[in-house]
This record gives structure tokens, C-alpha cells and sequence, in this order.
């Protein structure tokens, strides 16, 4: 019992945290039931990224690793890897999305013993579990514009979305791609860390389709430009093309803080950026796709949290406040992924994206 | 009988008091909306007044019910916040159309949180940035406690200073309330976007600087104080009464009423009480240049530029403003010997202007000096009328009211937390409101009926003489004589006033100095604002030799009679050579001039000086010299008659008309009976005990020059 606190208070505040946890329980389930009945049963649709592309091939830890040594990342160890790029919301590649990857250290379409799931931008648009819910309550999209509001009343994400949407890029292959929310690094030597993550082209390549100019009412619109004359798949048809003649080969890297009995809660949100003067990326791996997978089998695979060693999984969290809520909810979100497959089984797969004109799309089928 | 004892005892006689009270069923005036030029609407009814009395109670208890309500539920200051995470953030900007990207600075702000209980916390505090942006920090897990049952923003403006043993505490009132769901409050930034605030706005529909008030009630940037709406109240029924009285005669039995009857109806003023004692008296030559010395004109005595010991003193007439051809207005030029002792003698009044109804050549000239007789009389009282009219529109209206009037707003539109709010407010309140009563009364009601001007006349006369009102180097009149009283106590006032200033910038330079940007954002509103100077957007060589003439003697005259310094360094502005010189260019006190603080100080002494002592000599004085129809009034009709305006005090056919008259009247007294916050009385605690007492100490040097300390308002608000 800290020193000064009356046993009543004591009392009183643990009982707090308790309340708080049920909350966020309470919260995370029953956001994970509505998603999985309104949308994955429905609609067969996962929550956001469903317009995507997946591909197989292999990784291997760099032989000579700059980061403290553990289990998991033996150096040189080499895993099987899929991967799956996506934009985010609409399915066509021709509007301004964020862009994502996933990547799995296995060849299944779900077993692994390794998952991690980044989107383009430093940032994101939320914060903790709270918001993120009050960012799905606010997408009100129409015609390819969408978070009029949010963008309005948030200015934080505003900025998380002016760094993450790629409007045009070249390809998804020299996108940098971020975790963003801190994850459990407790390496061999049992000194805790906490770690981010991200992806970018091996070689360096310049990222492309990142936005310079951003008008102070139009972030929300996200729609196809006029004049558009890519397709709605044109990313996917980039990307399986350079698979097949170039190959695509990415590096993964991983930044490192010691964690300590007096950090400041920020540390932990994922709208701060960790200083990489003090807290530098280094190499934790390569990987390269070999092939792509079908419409069918990028659809199939799916990705979570939950598939970590326990030294690198999620950090805990107490309240819909804490930053760390937001990796709660994804890890308490299984319903929903099985509630997808189950609406694949009963409905049959859904269809890939048509090459037609109906751009500005969120709709299958259409 | 002495003249000196005749006219002292007289002035003690007709020197206004104010006294406040009210029997219950004495008729009552419900709101200053309701004071008019033909029936004011009163409430006699016996049945009514009772229910005016309920109402009274009414609001009394409830305002008691919200007395109590603060007291059961206080707003106290300290901030529920362990640890700020989070931040309410936006910016607040004018309403105005072209000042939507315009921010008001320092503005204080607030976030409440009210619980299930109705007990308020207060979530975070602070002030908007010069951007107008601001960011309150505040503790999300307070806000979102499962005890608050809503949050919301709020935003004040200072109203009002008032001083506790000189120590200045400024009093906000609440302009702006957000209600901001919790539900929305998920951490980091909640962004109230821009919000645009109403807040002393320029008027878009006039030709000099003036707030915008929608209703003088209820719609306004600040309100009267209760206590000078009960002083007006209760002293304006007993005048609204004689005045109901007399339309209603003239209405429906104007053959029972004269101009006699008017007269006397009204108090007896101090013109009518000397003839009383010394009859002829106040039509004499020695009056005559007492007055125009040391009465209500208050006159200027340009020097003439050969003869020593020659003045002029002059009223410029219709000019070339619009003006109809019922009364006449001819300029009226005076020619006075003033030697070291002894009042001004008048040697010769010029007219330039039609005299009468036949003959309306604008430029035709009549010189009359004593050697013509009844002539003479004839044209001073010509003189008097003109003096009166210029008086009123110039130097009151113009040099007093418009001219505060733009202080106020630039002031109570940038200064908040500089001390300068402290210093100005006290005496720049209440002026926009009772210039928006003079707009429906006076300026579009009484003197376009009674006067030789038409309202566009007048609103253009008004921007003419307020591009001769600039504080920069302005000093009080020299003394001229031994008798020149209005002088002397002019440089007395402006003294106590340059020390008081000098000793409030002492003890507060430091904080003047810290929020130097609001001094900054105080010129540039001041000067963008200010009418152009007079002439500098005329093309002079487009007039005519007499019209460019008659703006040169024009110019010359009021550059010496308002303290215009020509050589000054004025800014251009879209064009417009603006008449208000600049105080400060530097936004910051590190790259002010080394003039700036001493031009602050100037600025305010200016400000506060038409403000109180110039606004409180002429209003004062107004009834002592325009409490006489026959005597002086606001213009003199042509007539049907070869003589026109020449023309003795019997003709009736020229003086105004008996309803004009008994308006004239009413309106004289209630302008000079129903005054309502005084520097030394300082009924509402809110002028600086220091410069009561500075003024207090030349009580007695005030009192031989013939004026009441107690007497000179601390503000312009009526």
C-alpha cells in the first residue's frame, strides 16, 4: 500500500481499477460482437482493410543483430513468411488510403507463431480504446468521403492521417509501414523492453504517394481524382507483376526502450513518436515474396495479435484510456475473424474487386 | 443690484442636484428604449404600476434565487486536474464579416464540469494567445468522471474595473457558453474549431467609428448599470410629464398654450433667473463674451493675425452640407478685444449665409458691429444660436461622444489584461450606449425637425469635425485673460489628470510593458478605424475660390480650437490619411520607439479627458445657456419676413415652434438632470480612488473658477 494512502482510499482505488477493466472488457467484446455480426457475418467483410493483395515467401533475422538478443530472433534464423498489403476502407487503389502490411512468420492462412499488423504513417489516428470507438462512430462515408467530422473535432487525427494516406503511389513495395503501438520485448537477458516495428523496402527505394499539401476541409475526401485513369486494382496488378519479374524483398526493423517503474504513460501512446536519435531502428530482419497469392487465399489470410511469443506480445492495459487499449481490443477481436470464415462457409467467398468505373467504393460485389 | 453677487446667487440657484428617488405611484419610465422625442412611453396607470411592481419583485426574487444558487453552488477556482493529458483547443476570432480571420487576444476562457449534484468544477482555465488560438490542458479522466454530468466552455470579456482600496479588480461577464458532450472527450485534442464572437463590433452603415448594437437592453457589448438607469429613470419623469403635457395642448388645444407657458413650465435656468434680477442683463455685450468664454461654448479665440488683442471666435454654418430651407444657419465669425482684465468685448459679428427666406445666395457677407443698433442684439443672438448649434454638434456630439466613443471600442476591444483595462474602462463605459440613444432622439429625431441640418447633413458635419480629434500633442486652451475661467480650470483638470496617468503608469509599466501587443492591437484598431482628416480626401482645387476659402478658414480654425497638430506623422490607410495618429508600430515593447509610452499616456490622458471634465463642462453648462428659448435655441427659423432671422426676441415667426420649444427643453434638462457617475462620488466604486482624491485636494481651486468637483462625471453616458 503506498505510503500516506488510508486503507478506505487503497480500498477505493482498487476497486477503481477494477470498474476500469471491466469497462474496457466490456468495451472490446462487445465492439468485437458488433463487428463480428454486422460486418463479418453479414457482410463478409473484415473491419477495414479489405482490399488487398497477399504473397508467400521467406524471412530470414540478419546474421549480425543490433538489438538484444532473444529467443525468438536467433540471428540467421530463417521462418516462412505472408504477407498481405491492403488499403484501408475502399476498394479501389486509386484513392487516398493508408496503405498496409501484415505480415505472418508462417505459410498459413492462420496458424503462426509470429503477427504484426502496420499501416503507413508514424502515426495514427487514434489513441486509445476510446477514441478509436468514437473514430468508428464517426465515419459517416459517402461517395469516397468519410470522417468529416472526426477530422473536425480531432486534431491529432488530422495529423495521423495527413502522414498516413498515400495518394497514388508507385507501388506498395516502397511504402514504409509502422506498428505504431508499442509492443513487449523481453529479451534473454530478462530486461524489459518495449518495441516498434515497421517495414520498408530493402534498397531503400524512395517511398511515393505521400501528400505535401493537405487542405484544411478536405482531408475526408478520399476520392478517386478526375480524370483517373488506373483501375480500381491497379496496385495489386503493380504488385503482382513486380513479384513475378522483380521479386519483392523488405527489410523489417525494430526500435527499443527499456521500460522503467516510472514511465510516463506516454511512452506508450502511439501519437508520439519515439525520438530514433535516442532510440534508433535497427535491422531485425529481410524478407522476400516469391509469389503471390490468389483473390481467395489473400482473403483467407488473417492476421492477430494474439499470435506472439509471450516475451513480444501485448503490453497490458487497465482502462479504455490507457494507450495500450488499443492492442486489447485487437487481441480480444477473434470472434470476429471466425465470424468472417463462418460467413465465408455459408455465403461462399466474396468476389474479387471488378475492373469496372463504380469508383469511390466501399461496397463487394459492386 | 451687483452684477457679480446677481449672477453668483443665480448659479447657486440653478445648479443641478441629483437626487435619486421615487414614490410608488409616481409614473414610471420602463426602459431607456422607450424614451422618445414626441410621448415617451410612461406608465401612469395605476393597475399597470402595480403589476410593474410585481414584476419588479419578481425579477427581484429571482435574481436573489440566483444569488443563491452561486452561493449554494460556487464556481470556486481551484482546477481539478492531477495530471493534464488532454487539451480543449480552437480559437476564437470576430463575427464581423471581413473579420471572421480577425482573433481577439487574451480572452478568458474556461472549462467546467457541472456533477449529478449541480456542484461545478472547474476543469481548466486560461486566455486565448494573440492568434486568438488557445489550448486549455485539463485532466481527461476528470473530465469524464462518472460524477460530471456535462462539460462546457466558456468565454468572458471585462466588463467592467472596479476599485477596492486602489487595488483594481476586473469583473467579467460570460460571452460565449459551448456545452461539449463527455462522450466526445477521448484524450489528447478536442478541437472547438473557430468560434466567432460578437464582440464590440464596428458598424457597417456609418461614416465614423461607432459599436454595434442591435438593442440597448438586451443586445448589446455592455449595459447600462442599474444604478444610472434608476437615476434616469426617476429624474426624467417629472421633465416627460411637462413635455406630454405641452404636445398634447399644442395637439388639441393649441390656442391654450404659449411659449410663455413652456418656458415656465420647465425649471428656471440661470439666464432666466439673472433677467429676473438684472433685466437686460444677459443680453448685454459683457454677458455676451462671458459666455461665449466661459459658458457652455466654451469658445476658441484664434488670435487675429494683425490687430493684437483681436480674436476671433467662429461657428461655421450649413457649409456645403445637405440642409433644408426652413432654418437658417449662416456662419457666424466674432470679433472680440480681449485685454488682460475683463471678459471679451465683442466688436463685430460677420455673417456669410442667407439671413432670411429671400435671399439664398450661401456666400452673401453682413458685418455687424454695435453702431447698428438693434442690429447688434439681433446678431448676437444669431451668434448665440450659431454657437449653440456648432457647440452641441461639434464640440459635445462630436468632440465628446464620437470621439470617446472610438476610444471605447478599440479599448474594450483589445485591452485585457494589460493595465490599461484598469485605467481606460472606468471612464470609456456607457458612451456607445447613450450615443445609440442620441442616434434615434437626437440625430434622427430633434435636429434634422429643428434645425437647419438634415440628418445626412449631420452625420456628414459629425465626420468632418471628428477628422480634427487627435490626441497626439493636444493641450488644453491658454489662458487668455484673468477671467478666463473655462481655461484655467481646463489646464487644473489636465493636470490632476497628466499626474494621476503618470502615477498609474509608475506603479504599473512592468505589466504594460508584459502585454505591450494589446497597446499595439489598441492603435492599429484606433487608427484603421478613425475618419480620414478633414479635407485630405477632398480635391480642394475642385472647389470654388469661396468654397476652398471657407475649408481653409475652416481648417485653420478647428485645428486651433481642437489642439490639431498638423505637422503630426499620421498613417495612410487603404488611402485615407487617417486622422488619429498612431501610439505604437511595435507589436512587441522590445521594438517600441522610444515615444511609444510617452504617446500611451498622452492617448489616455486624451481619452479620459473629453471623456469626463470636456463632455462634463458642456453638458453642465447646457441648460444655463440653452434653458431659454427666446434667449438661445438649436435654430431659428427664416420666417416669412424680409428680415428674415434679424429680428427681435418677440417675433415668434423665426423662434421654434412651440413644439420644438417644449422639446428642446425637455431635452436640455435631460441631459443635464438625470447625470449619473461622478469621479469623487464614485457611486459604483469602480473610478481610481487616486484620482478622487487628486481632485478632491483642488476642490477649492476648482470652486473659484466656478466649478463643483462633485459635478464632473467619471464617463460619458449621457
Amino acid at each position: 500500500m503506498p505510503k500516506g494512502v488510508s486503507i478506505p482510499k487503497a480500498i477505493w482505488i482498487w476497486l477503481g481499477e477494477v470498474v476500469d477493466k471491466i469497462v474496457l472488457w466490456i468495451y472490446a467484446k462487445s465492439f468485437a460482437l458488433l463487428i463480428a455480426v454486422f460486418v463479418s457475418l453479414r457482410g463478409r467483410q473484415r473491419m477495414s482493410h479489405n482490399n488487398g493483395v497477399a504473397g508467400e515467401g521467406w524471412l530470414k533475422i540478419v546474421d549480425d543483430p543490433e538489438f538484444p538478443e532473444h529467443p525468438f530472433f536467433e540471428k540467421g534464423r530463417q521462418f516462412p513468411i505472408r504477407i498481405r498489403h491492403a488499403s484501408a476502407t475502399f476498394l479501389d487503389d486509386a484513392m487516398n488510403c493508408i496503405r498496409s502490411i501484415s505480415l505472418k512468420f508462417s505459410h498459413h492462412h492462420w496458424k503462426s507463431p509470429f503477427d504484426i499488423e502496420m499501416n503507413t504513417g508514424a502515426q495514427s489516428l487514434f489513441w486509445n480504446a476510446l477514441s478509436f470507438l468514437k473514430f468508428a462512430a464517426m465515419r459517416q462515408e459517402k461517395w469516397g468521403v468519410e470522417y468529416v467530422e472526426y477530422m473536425r473535432r480531432y486534431p491529432d487525427g488530422v495529423s495521423g492521417s495527413e502522414g498516413a494516406l498515400r495518394r497514388d503511389p508507385i507501388s506498395f513495395h516502397n511504402l514504409h509501414y509502422y506498428s505504431k503501438t508499442p509492443f513487449l520485448y523481453l529479451g534473454t537477458d530478462g530486461i524489459k523492453r518495449y518495441a516498434k516495428y515497421r517495414v520498408m523496402p530493402a534498397d531503400d527505394e524512395k517511398e511515393t504517394g505521400i501528400g505535401t499539401k493537405f487542405s484544411s476541409f478536405d482531408l475526408p475526401n478520399q476520392r478517386v481524382l478526375p480524370f483517373e485513369t488506373r483501375g480500381r486494382n491497379f496496385l495489386k496488378y503493380e504488385y503482382m507483376e513486380r513479384v513475378e519479374k522483380l521479386g519483392a524483398r523488405y527489410r523489417l526493423q525494430i526500435q527499443l526502450r527499456a521500460a522503467s517503474d516510472d514511465d510516463d504513460p506516454e511512452v506508450f501512446n502511439n501519437m508520439v513518436i519515439w525520438d530514433d536519435r535516442i532510440y534508433p531502428w535497427v535491422d531485425l530482419a529481410y524478407f522476400n515474396i516469391e509469389k503471390v497469392l490468389d483473390w481467395k487465399e489473400s482473403t483467407m489470410t488473417t492476421f492477430s495479435v494474439n499470435n506472439m511469443p509471450k516475451t513480444l506480445g501485448v503490453l497490458p492495459a487497465k482502462s479504455i484510456y490507457d494507450y495500450n487499449s488499443l492492442n486489447y481490443m485487437r487481441s480480444h477481436s477473434e470472434i470476429a475473424r471466425k465470424a468472417r470464415w463462418l460467413s465465408y462457409k455459408i455465403y461462399g467467398m466474396v468476389p474479387p474487386i471488378p475492373d469496372n468505373d463504380n469508383r469511390n467504393n466501399a461496397e463487394w460485389g459492386k | 443690484m451687483d452684477i457679480n453677487s446677481a449672477c453668483k446667487e443665480c448659479k447657486e440657484k440653478t445648479r443641478i442636484s441629483y437626487k435619486y428617488d421615487g414614490r410608488f405611484f409616481k409614473p414610471k419610465l420602463l426602459s431607456i428604449n422607450h424614451l422618445q422625442l414626441g410621448n415617451s412611453k410612461l406608465l401612469r396607470n395605476p393597475i399597470v404600476l402595480m403589476i410593474e411592481w410585481l414584476l419588479r419583485q419578481f425579477r427581484h426574487l429571482r435574481n436573489r434565487l440566483q444569488a443563491f444558487g452561486k452561493r449554494l453552488f460556487p464556481r470556486r477556482s481551484k482546477v481539478s486536474c492531477h495530471r493534464a493529458d488532454s487539451q480543449l483547443v480552437g480559437s476564437i476570432h470576430f463575427a464581423e464579416r471581413d473579420q471572421l480571420d480577425k482573433p481577439i487576444h487574451n480572452l478568458r476562457i474556461e472549462f467546467w464540469g457541472r456533477t449529478w449534484w449541480l456542484q461545478w468544477r472547474l476543469l481548466s482555465a486560461g486566455y486565448t494567445d494573440y492568434d486568438g488560438n488557445f489550448s486549455l490542458p485539463f485532466e481527461l479522466r476528470q473530465a469524464r468522471n462518472w460524477k460530471v454530468i456535462r462539460t462546457q466552455f466558456e468565454a468572458y470579456q471585462t466588463t467592467h474595473v472596479y476599485f477596492k482600496n486602489d487595488t483594481p479588480t476586473l469583473h467579467f461577464e460570460r460571452c460565449y457558453l459551448e456545452l461539449i458532450p463527455v462522450s466526445n472527450l477521448t484524450g489528447m485534442r478536442y478541437n472547438l474549431r473557430t468560434i466567432n464572437l460578437s464582440l464590440w463590433e464596428y458598424r457597417r452603415d456609418t461614416n465614423v467609428p461607432r459599436t454595434k448594437i442591435v438593442n440597448v437592453t438586451n443586445n448589446a457589448p455592455q449595459y447600462y448599470t442599474q444604478g444610472r438607469l434608476d437615476a434616469l429613470y426617476q429624474q426624467i419623469v417629472p421633465l416627460e410629464l411637462i413635455k406630454i403635457k405641452h404636445l398634447a395642448q399644442i395637439a388639441y388645444a393649441p390656442e391654450t398654450i404659449s411659449l410663455q407657458e413652456i418656458q415656465t413650465d420647465y425649471a428656471e435656468n440661470l439666464t432666466r433667473c439673472i433677467e429676473k434680477k438684472l433685466p437686460g442683463y444677459t443680453r448685454s455685450d459683457e454677458w455676451f463674451g462671458e459666455r461665449i468664454m466661459n459658458g457652455m461654448n466654451r469658445g476658441s479665440f484664434l488670435p487675429d493675425k494683425n490687430e493684437p488683442n483681436i480674436y476671433w471666435v467662429k461657428y461655421f454654418g450649413v457649409c456645403n452640407y445637405e440642409h433644408n430651407n426652413e432654418y437658417a444657419l449662416p456662419t457666424t465669425e466674432i470679433k472680440f478685444e480681449i485685454q488682460e482684465h475683463g471678459f471679451p468685448r465683442p466688436l463685430a459679428i460677420h455673417l456669410t449665409g442667407p439671413t432670411n427666406a429671400f435671399h439664398k445666395n450661401p456666400w452673401q457677407k453682413k458685418i455687424v458691429t454695435k453702431s447698428d443698433g438693434e442690429e447688434w442684439m439681433f446678431a448676437k443672438r444669431v451668434a448665440r444660436v450659431a454657437g449653440g448649434f456648432s457647440t452641441e454638434v461639434d464640440e459635445h456630439f462630436t468632440g465628446t461622444h464620437l470621439n470617446t466613443e472610438q476610444y471605447a471600442i478599440a479599448a474594450y476591444r483589445n485591452f485585457r489584461q494589460n493595465p490599461l483595462a484598469c485605467l481606460l474602462f472606468p471612464h470609456l463605459k456607457e458612451v456607445a450606449l447613450i450615443n445609440h440613444s442620441a442616434d434615434k432622439i437626437i440625430i434622427h429625431g430633434y435636429i434634422p425637425s429643428a434645425t437647419a441640418l438634415t440628418e445626412k447633413g449631420i452625420h456628414d458635419r459629425t465626420r468632418d469635425i471628428l477628422g480634427m480629434q487627435d490626441w497626439k500633442n493636444w493641450e488644453p486652451m491658454k489662458v487668455l485673460c484673468d477671467q478666463h475661467d473655462c481655461a484655467r480650470a481646463d489646464r487644473l483638470f489636465w493636470e490632476i489628470l497628466v499626474e494621476y496617468v503618470e502615477d498609474f503608469f509608475e506603479k504599473n509599466l512592468t505589466n504594460i510593458q508584459l502585454h505591450w501587443r494589446e497597446v499595439y492591437h489598441f492603435s492599429k484598431d484606433l487608427v484603421e478605424h478613425a475618419v480620414p482628416v478633414f479635407l485630405s480626401d477632398k480635391d480642394l482645387h475642385k472647389l470654388s475660390p469661396a468654397e476652398r476659402k471657407l475649408a481653409e478658414d475652416r481648417f485653420e480654425y478647428y485645428s486651433f480650437q481642437y489642439g490639431f497638430d498638423t505637422t503630426a506623422t499620421r498613417a495612410v490607410v487603404n488611402g485615407q490619411l487617417k486622422t488619429v495618429s498612431p501610439i505604437t508600430t511595435a507589436i512587441r515593447f522590445e521594438d517600441a520607439l522610444l515615444d511609444d509610452i510617452p504617446n500611451i499616456k498622452q492617448a489616455c490622458c486624451y481619452a479620459i479627458m473629453m471623456a469626463t471634465y470636456m463632455h462634463t463642462w458642456i453638458n453642465e453648462h447646457q441648460y444655463d445657456d440653452m434653458g431659454e428659448v427666446l434667449y438661445n435655441c438649436g435654430g431659428l427659423r427664416f420666417g416669412d419676413k424680409e428680415r428674415g432671422i434679424m429680428a427681435p426676441e418677440s417675433d415668434l415667426g423665426i423662434a421654434p415652434d412651440l413644439t420644438r420649444s417644449t422639446q428642446m427643453l425637455w431635452l436640455t434638462n435631460l441631459l443635464s438632470r438625470t447625470e449619473y457617475g461622478f469621479i469623487t462620488k464614485n457611486e459604483e466604486g469602480d473610478v481610481n480612488p487616486v484620482f478622487s482624491k487628486l481632485l478632491l485636494a483642488k476642490r477649492e481651486e476648482f470652486e473659484k473658477l466656478g466649478v463643483d468637483v462633485h459635478a464632473i462625471e467619471s464617463r460619458t453616458n449621457i
